[in-house]
């Protein structure tokens, strides 16, 4: 489903990612780990195609097509997801209302006709459930005001919403307690099928209690330097780190 | 310095003789407002404008017969003014019968009497050289009287129309006596096919109890638009300004208010969308004259291309003026590089109680948003107009009428379509 060969990405003059692999199929859960500052917000954002990252060698491949001349709306249309290490606030638009305005505009890419409002109304309340989020939150402006855990449960709510193939979630544990790291990771394990996959990305093991990877990757200094299954993520928590550097 | 000859001249053809006097008062502080000018239109180069263009300020009758505007009035509008060129055009308007619509001329002594005490009493009349060109120059000064605890809820709509080749003046005087509830909305089209400059000077005297409120929509691409507008308020009354500019060679809008009792209430709301060379500027004073008023002021802009946006909002509060309540702010988004934007407040409070604030702001699309809404799949162009339109929602959402909200909101949808960002 997505392949990453060599990816060198850049902003401004600072290197970031060095030369970084990674081959993701469908049905399977990866998780990507490594310590602040070794690229994984970067790998995430230019997956999801930001435009502020320079890709200056490498390709990314989903589902067959180069994404290199594509931008991120397209991307989403064709069913990428990047839940937010830390969404954005935006005043003056409801949640419900951009959803609407996405699901509608990925529906219509695809030649499918337009949710009238009680189809979209039914399709909230029943993706609103998965995450326990009220609607009274998602009538307000994006974010606005919101707790740390309930902008994540957001996130999860509109990776629902929009049902895409593949979906990264970019630190969707930090800041949760226990309660809503467990309802978070119900959430995305309810949307988990054959047909989809998961990246998620944490510098904890813990949320990997909750959704159990089949691959673990360790990323420093903008490239994948250990990769291995869920017990590579033990031993990190025990040995931290330095002990990979040490390795190396 | 500007030539009076033509000034002097139309004075001498008056035939009223208390409107004469009126004028030629105006024509003596003339080089007072002029010196004022430099200072006051900074970055709004409107008098140079003029004069390359027309060369004089007078203007001329208008030839066509007023029924070839029938189709400037929207079928929405139950009620509506329609005015040519200064002068109303009676048979084609349609007003409720609680509001009698004259030229000043034609009122009887008495009735003349109530408005010539506040006629030109205008707050800008002996800083502002284009009010004063103005006073000179107009032939039709139309009053507008509202009859104490007169309760208008449907908006009278105010349908300007210029076509001329040279200046045209507009002059209306209002009187809302106590009681009494009203709504105006304001709109000048030019159907010449260059532009014009369209003066228009307007004077609102609101007794205790009143409720004023007034919508603007300025879409004029080819015009040099003066706007005054004068409110004096009494003990308890409440105006609403909601401004609207979306084109214009030049735009200068004057927004004054005299709170001149206790507990007035005035609120003054501006949203520009603006582009090409478009220069739009908003220049707002409230003057708290008493205790326990409030002001509320909120201008909100997107300005695009190489178009000019300029706000200034005084805020005076006299020192009697105590336990005033005064807020003030102006925000910008600058879509391009060529873009501009002149904004400053000036407050000057003699008085110790009191609570004030004011903020501007001037800044760009937030790319962090724009990259959120478009990694859900929505289109860049859409992502835009989703935010921009979002960025006028608390302007909008001051209209507490919800029809008229709600037709202001599809204005302001339609226009941002039109903008560029790159
Ligand atoms: N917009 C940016 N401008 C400059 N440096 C950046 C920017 N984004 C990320 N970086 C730098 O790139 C490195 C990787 O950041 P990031 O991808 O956020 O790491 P992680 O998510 O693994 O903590 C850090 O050193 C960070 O400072
Ligand atoms: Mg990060």
């Amino acid at each position: 489903m997505l392949e990453i060969k060599n990816l060198h990405a850049s902003i401004g003059n600072t290197k970031i990612l060095k030369g970084l692999d990674l081959t993701v199929n469908s049905g399977e859960v990866h998780a990507i780990m490594g310590p602040n500052g070794s690229g994984k917000s970067t790998l995430a954002s230019v997956i999801a195609g930001r435009e502020d990252y320079d890709v200056t060698d490498g390709e990314i491949n989903f589902q067959g097509n180069e994404l290199s001349d594509i931008g991120p709306d397209e991307r989403a249309r064709e069913g990428i997801f990047l839940a937010f290490q830390y969404p954005v606030e935006i005043p003056g638009v409801s949640t419900t209302n951009f959803m609407k305005t996405a699901v509608n505009q990925i529906r219509e890419s695809k030649g499918e006709k337009p949710l009238d409002a009680v189809e979209f109304l039914k399709l909230m309340k029943e993706k609103m459930k998965l995450v326990n989020i009220k609607q009274e939150l998602l009538s307000r402006s994006i974010n606005e005001g919101f707790s740390g855990g309930e902008k994540k449960r957001n996130e999860i709510f509109q990776m629902a919403m929009l049902d895409p193939k593949l979906s990264i979630l970019d630190e969707t544990d930090s800041g949760l307690d226990i309660d809503a790291l467990k309802i978070v990771s119900n959430g995305v394990n309810a949307l988990k099928s054959k047909e989809n996959a998961t990246v998620v990305v944490t510098h904890y093991q813990r949320l990997l209690d909750y959704i159990v990877p089949d691959f673990v990757h360790v990323l420093m200094d903008g490239k994948i330097v250990k990769s291995g299954d869920k017990n590579l993520a033990l031993e990190l928590e025990e040995k931290g780190y330095d002990w990979i550097k040490v390795k190396n | 310095m500007i030539d009076t000859v033509d000034l002097k001249k139309s004075i001498s053809i008056e035939e009223d003789n208390i409107i004469k006097e009126i004028k030629s008062e105006s024509l003596d502080k003339i080089k007072l407002s002029y010196k004022k000018y430099k200072e006051e239109y900074k970055y709004t180069p409107l008098l140079r404008n003029i004069e390359k263009k027309y060369g004089s300020f007078n203007s001329s009758e208008n030839i066509k017969k007023a029924d070839s505007y029938k189709d400037l009035i929207s079928t929405k509008d139950k009620h509506y003014i329609v005015i040519l060129n200064g002068s109303y055009i009676e048979n084609i308007s349609n007003i409720p019968n609680s509001i009698d619509i004259k030229n000043i001329k034609d009122l009887s002594k008495n009735e003349q009497n109530i408005f010539i005490d506040s006629y030109s009493k205008i707050d800008d009349s002996t800083d502002d050289i284009f009010s004063s060109i103005n006073t000179i120059l107009h032939s039709n000064c139309l009053t507008f009287k509202i009859n104490k605890s007169t309760i208008l809820k449907e908006k009278i709509s105010i349908i300007n129309i210029v076509d001329s080749s040279k200046p045209t003046y507009f002059r209306k005087c209002f009187i809302i006596d106590k009681n009494s509830e009203i709504s105006f909305s304001e709109e000048f089209i030019n159907v010449t096919r260059d532009g014009n400059f369209s003066n228009s000077v307007t004077e609102i005297y609101m007794d205790e109890n009143a409720v004023f409120n007034y919508f603007s929509t300025q879409n004029i691409s080819k015009n040099y638009h003066f706007n005054s507008i004068n409110v004096f308020q009494k003990r308890n009354s409440t105006s609403n300004f909601h401004t609207y500019s979306f084109s214009g060679s030049i735009i200068r809008n004057n927004l004054n208010i005299k709170l001149l009792d206790k507990s007035c209430y005035a609120n003054m709301y501006g949203f520009y969308a603006i582009k090409n060379s478009s220069h739009i500027d908003n220049h707002t004073s409230v003057d708290h004259i008493d205790e326990n008023s409030i002001s509320n002021e909120h201008y909100k802009g997107i300005v695009d291309d190489g178009s000019i946006g300029v706000f200034n909002g005084k805020i005076f509060v006299r020192q009697r003026a105590q336990k005033t309540n005064a807020f003030q702010s102006n925000n910008n988004i600058l879509l391009s590089d060529n873009a501009k934007v002149n904004t400053k407040p000036q407050l000057e409070i003699w008085a110790d109680d009191v609570k004030c604030s004011h903020g501007c702001t001037v800044g760009q699309l937030d790319d962090d948003a724009l990259f959120y809404l478009m990694s859900r799949g929505i289109s860049r162009k859409d992502a835009i107009s989703l935010l921009l339109s979002a960025f006028s929602t608390d302007i909008t959402e001051k209209i507490a009428d919800k029809v008229i909200r709600e037709e202001y909101q599809l204005m302001i949808l339609k226009e941002l379509e039109d903008l560029n960002y790159e």
